[in-house]
């Protein structure tokens, strides 16, 4: 088992890069954004980790979007992801290049494969960061997530172990706009890893659905008491040019795609406008919405908790309230036009 | 351990629900050495149970002994205060006694259900019970005439035991299904609604003029505290939050066109009431029914193989003045625990082996005080204008009318104000029977 | 070659979050007085051992780490049908982090003899997910986590999932020993019989381990965590009008003079 370590033989920001089918997903220029004030801060480069079969355009992509070097592993082996060879590809990087920070988007396959590293690289991590900091003084990673029922903020370190890794989910971070103009190098890694680390292998694979609600400025929300009829919810969320979300309740019934679950195990959405319409407030869900800047609630129940995390609530049946909210802001809207 | 465990017979009794009825029974039975099987719908005894309230607590504090200074009292009860409503106006009274503010306190405490139902039936469980929650009795389990055990909504839900407790409060569908007891008419049966507000401890303290420990109870009768209905309005005043409710007969609340949330609402609009509720943010709100037949509505209590305590056995006292159920439901509880170790040691369960427990029963404070008031009920449903709209109205005028600063003397107003009261009252005659009947209300 | 399999379920104690009381002297929720409860995940964890014991049989042990008091999240799975519990307590184990936490229900895994163990998505106080990867990591075993549906493959020895991923799922088949984290959710948890929740709660006791036991007792606890809490805050909650309004009108009249629309 591995003891303590020189924690000065450690640098660099690493930021690994999530892809699937050869296509990044958004949280990895997230955290691009994100490491490269982190590295800025520490004087340090910022590295991004690229795996799969088919992804050198990747890597050019993250040097636009602020990486100074990008590793790249391509080896079929990679695609699509198994927990197996990419952790063991990534001990061996670690033991080779020792980073400081590595950050992992707190996605599915980023979480499957962040908890899996952790363990024989014997990381510090940390998940589902919501602010990250370097402490001025010792330059270490602040780490900071909200804690059980989120009404306090825990600050992770780690002191005596590297690298230090957080994990973040979709959406804290605004992503990194790409600059044609930024250089950087791009190394390629050989593949370290045989047969011996492959425990599973994928029989089937059905993925397609790529909405995005992070960037929404405005999210009508559904939960449990639409009963699975999101009709009125589309009407508002259309006329106000927005897009529609869940509850992981409503995502569970099969209601509507889990890409649109808002809160901890969903995205985190900050829109100028969030509409929640029979969602009772769970802290699972007010997680991931809570940054809203103006928040109304329609529930019929009038102890919900919702309204005390909203700032308008109205107390009724979500399909006499939404219709007639509809209808009241395209009268508006007609009679201002 | 993967054979299908079976407690059928392991138990003595089985106890049908935590509340304080239920857990007094079971406490009484553990600590002398029976086995007990404590059933509970709620996640955790007290969950959901509603009440005002101030406890009484003398056998609580017997049964309990030193562990009671640990239970989870909010504050004792230092101050008590009547108020008589008209619409816009109140008469009230004030008790502070000095006594009351030392311990014992009067064994009288404001309490969170929550945390000290939850309190007493771990006393229970130290003394030797099994509690299983989550759990809902619906119905019993017959052999002949005997009651032999009970059904649950779990899976493999039955069990037997030679005794069952029916402890499961005013909402008493068990004993009802199983003809144990009649529901209730609405007249007898009040409702109430009550929401819990948190405030700074401050702001509790300056308004009703407490310190650290003490706490008050506001009752309010009249117009004001609950439209034309027999019934009346409550403020308790816990550590950091107040219980506002309204409590009124099912009858009265049909007729009233308003709702009982609305007319709680009402209720804390009254100038006389708006000062001491206002701010503070809501933190639970809970509606229950009362029963408050009196003694006339007390059912058989002893059964084949089963006795019934508690409000199950509408053992509580409502008559305006006195709101009280829990003392009596751990009196009963207690009694009828005793009576329970008593048969089960002489080999039996039948009714005629647990008549100790309505025969104490009715010669203890408990009967007595049902007796006492059990004319109430009927009477308020007959005087209920006079009692709730005249008389508060009727006072207030009388009031100004005695106070009044003009260019008259004084004598001129107090014998106009006396004119008034006694023509409320219907006259020499009218007053005098009317003093008559009410005699019995302070006696 | 087709066997009965040994299933272990780590289930894990979590403050009740139905049961935070308001602090009566300073006001905040208090936390510490909550009752202990068996994390709601967990429920689907448990569930997910059951039905595999039912399809290719075995026995279903549930372990947790923690102190004394988290007997009861034991009682709970063996009153649902777990056939043995087995409780990691020690003061050794104090101030672990995921890391340790991974390592203690590893390390019992192996001595159970486990072919799969079944753990919930995440738990409802540290919420991290990683403790399931983590024990599969310490162990060298494969791992599936989210997963929604399960499919026993005893003649090969394996276990295939469909597990949740970002846009869509997969199915994969992963070879024994397997630690797998079910998604929330993914199936309806069991109602315990009222005799066999009987029979937890009074005769059921667990066998204890401690960290000596496993042989691990120097690479446990608060010194052999990586991470450590550097301080807590409490979160500025976010300002919130919390106004009721009564009519739709009321309400976009409010919204357009915020701008909101
Ligand atoms: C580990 C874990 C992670 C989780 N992650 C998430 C997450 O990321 N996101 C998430 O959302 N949840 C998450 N949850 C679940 C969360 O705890 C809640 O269960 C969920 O948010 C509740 O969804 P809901 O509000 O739609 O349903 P409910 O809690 O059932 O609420 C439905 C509400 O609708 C109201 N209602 C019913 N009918 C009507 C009507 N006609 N008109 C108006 N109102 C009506 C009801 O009064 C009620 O308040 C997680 C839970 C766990 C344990
Ligand atoms: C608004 C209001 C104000 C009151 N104010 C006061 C006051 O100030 N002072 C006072 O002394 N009294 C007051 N009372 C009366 C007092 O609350 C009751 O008399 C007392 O709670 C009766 O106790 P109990 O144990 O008989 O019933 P409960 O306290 O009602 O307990 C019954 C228990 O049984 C459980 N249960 C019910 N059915 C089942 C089942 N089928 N299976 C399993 N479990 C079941 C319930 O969950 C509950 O825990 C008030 C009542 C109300 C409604
Ligand atoms: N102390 C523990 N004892 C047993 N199981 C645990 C413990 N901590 C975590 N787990 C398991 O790991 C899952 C994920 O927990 P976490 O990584 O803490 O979010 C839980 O649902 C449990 O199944």
């Amino acid at each position: 088992m591995p003891g303590e370590v020189d924690t000065d033989e450690y640098e660099d920001v690493w930021v690994f890069i999530e892809q699937h089918e050869s296509e990044a997903a958004k949280v990895s220029w997230e955290l691009l954004q994100k490491g490269r004030e982190l590295a800025d801060e520490k004087g340090e480069r910022l590295v991004a980790l690229v795996m799969g079969e088919d992804v050198s355009h990747l890597a050019e992509e993250a040097i636009e979007r602020g990486a100074d070097e990008v590793l790249v592993v391509e080896d079929p082996i990679f695609e699509p992801y198994l927990p197996g060879p990419y952790g063991e590809q990534f001990s061996e990087l670690v033991e080779e290049r020792k980073p400081d920070i590595v950050l992992i988007g707190g996605s599915h396959t980023g979480r499957d494969f962040a908890g899996r590293v952790a363990v024989p690289t014997y990381a510090g991590l940390t998940a589902d960061c919501t602010e990250l900091e370097i402490e001025a003084d010792t330059h270490l990673l602040l780490a900071k997530r909200p804690t059980f029922g989120g009404d306090a903020m825990a600050t992770i370190k780690c002191v005596e172990h590297r690298p230090q890794m957080a994990t973040v989910r979709p959406g804290v971070f605004d992503a990194a706009e790409p600059d044609p103009d930024r250089e950087g190098t791009t190394t390629e890694v050989e593949a370290a890893v045989g047969e011996e680390n492959v425990h599973s292998r994928v029989l089937e694979r059905v993925v397609g659905d790529i909405t995005d609600i992070t960037d929404a400025e405005v999210i009508v929300a559904g939960g449990f008491g639409t009963e699975g009829e999101f009709g009125p919810i589309e009407e508002l969320a259309d006329l106000l040019g927005g897009e529609v979300a869940a509850t992981r309740e409503a995502v569970e019934e099969g209601w509507i795609e889990a890409a649109r679950q808002v809160g901890q195990t969903g995205k985190t959405v900050k829109p100028d406008l969030y509409v929640a319409a029979g969602i009772s407030g769970a802290i699972q869900h007010l997680e991931g919405m809570n940054d809203s800047q103006t928040i109304v609630a329609i529930n019929d129940d009038p102890n919900a908790p919702i309204f005390d995390d909203a700032d308008y609530g109205i107390v009724g049946d979500l399909f006499e309230v939404l219709p007639a909210l509809t209808d009241a802001i395209r009268d508006e809207q007609e009679g201002t036009a | 351990m993967t054979e299908r465990p079976n407690f059928d017979d392991y138990f003595d009794a089985i106890v049908v629900g935590a509340g304080l009825a239920g857990s007094a029974a079971a406490l009484t039975m553990a600590q002398q050495d029976l086995e007990v099987l404590l059933i509970e719908r709620g996640n955790y005894p007290g969950a959901k149970n509603v009440f005002g309230g101030t406890m009484y607590t003398p056998r609580i504090r017997e049964l309990t002994g030193e562990g009671f200074e640990d239970a989870p009292v909010e504050r004792h009860l230092g101050t008590k205060r009547f108020g008589l409503l008209s619409t816009e106006d109140e008469t009230a009274m004030s008790i502070k006694p000095g006594q009351w503010q030392e311990s014992p306190h009067n064994d009288t405490y404001t309490v969170l259900r929550g945390n000290f139902d939850e309190w007493f039936a771990d006393q229970a469980i130290e003394a030797g019970a099994t509690l299983i929650t989550e759990t809902t009795v619906t119905d019993l389990v017959r052999e002949g005439e005997s009651i032999v055990g009970v059904e649950t909504d779990r899976p493999d839900g039955t069990i037997h035991a030679p005794m069952v407790v029916l402890a499961e409060g005013g909402n008493s569908l068990v004993s009802e299904a199983a003809d144990l007891k009649e529901t209730d008419p609405p007249e007898k049966v009040a409702i109430g609604v009550k929401e819990v507000r948190k405030y700074d401890r401050e702001t509790i303290e300056e308004r009703f003029g407490l310190g650290e420990d003490d706490g008050a109870a506001y009752h309010y009768f009249g117009e004001g505290a609950c439209g034309g209905g027999v019934g009346g309005g409550f403020i308790y005043t816990n550590k950091r939050t107040l219980a506002i409710g309204v409590a009124y007969t099912i009858s009265d609340a049909i007729e009233d066109d308003r709702k009982p949330d609305e007319l709680l609402s009402d209720f804390k609009e009254h100038p006389a009431v708006a000062p001491l509720v206002k701010g503070g943010r809501v933190v639970e709100y809970s509606a229950k029914s009362i029963p408050e037949g009196g003694a006339s509505s007390v059912p058989e209590l002893a059964h084949d193989g089963a006795v019934i305590i508690g409000d199950a056995a509408s053992l509580l006292l409502n008559n305006g003045i006195h709101l009280e159920g829990t003392n009596m439901a751990v009196e009963s509880g207690y009694l009828a625990g005793n009576a329970i170790v008593e048969a089960i040691h002489a080999g039996r369960t039948d009714a005629a082996a647990l008549q100790s427990y309505p025969e104490e029963l009715e010669s203890s404070y408990v009967m007595e005080n049902l007796q006492n008031y059990d004319w109430f009920s009927d009477f308020a449903h007959d005087e209920k204008q006079f009692l709730f709209q005249q008389l508060p109205k009727a006072l207030t005028e009388a009031e100004l009318e005695f106070f009044k600063q003009d260019y008259e003397p004084k004598e001129t107003h107090a014998k106009r104000a006396k004119n008034m009261l006694l023509r409320a009252a219907g006259g020499w005659t009218g007053a005098a029977k009317k003093a008559w009947k009410y005699r019995k209300l302070l006696s | 070659m087709s066997r009965e399999w040994n299933i272990v379920v780590c289930v894990k104690q979590v403050p009740d979050a139905d049961d935070v009381s308001i602090d009566p002297d300073t006001g905040t929720l208090n936390r510490s007085d909550a009752e202990a409860v068996l994390n709601k995940p967990d429920y689907n964890a448990v569930e997910t051992a059951l039905r595999l014991k039912e399809a290719v049989g075995g026995t279903v042990t549930a372990v947790t780490m923690g102190p004394p008091f988290a007997k009861a999240v034991l009682e709970a799975a063996v009153g649902l049908g777990a056939d043995d519990g087995i409780l990691l307590t020690d003061r050794a184990f104090g101030g672990s982090d995921t890391w340790p936490t991974s390592l203690a229900l590893a390390a019992s895994a192996e001595e159970l003899d486990g072919d799969v163990v079944i753990c919930g998505e995440e738990s409802t106080d540290s919420s991290t997910g990683q403790v399931p990867p983590g024990i599969a990591a310490h162990n060298d075993w494969s791992q599936l986590t989210y997963v929604e549906e399960l499919e026993p493959r005893p003649e090969n020895d394996e276990l295939v999932a469909t597990r949740d991923i970002e846009g869509g799922h997969e199915e994969v088949a992963a070879s024994l020993p397997v630690v797998v984290a079910v998604g929330f959710g993914m199936n309806e948890p069991r109602v315990a019989g009222l005799h066999r929740k009987i029979f937890s709660e009074t005769e059921f006791e667990p066998e204890e381990y401690s960290a000596s036991d496993l042989g691990i007792e120097e690479s446990v606890g608060l010194a052999a965590s990586p991470t450590s809490v550097g301080g807590m805050d409490t979160a500025d909650p976010v300002e919130r009008e919390r106004e009721m309004v009564d009519s739709v009108d009321e309400l976009v009249d409010k919204l357009q003079s915020e701008g909101a629309i």
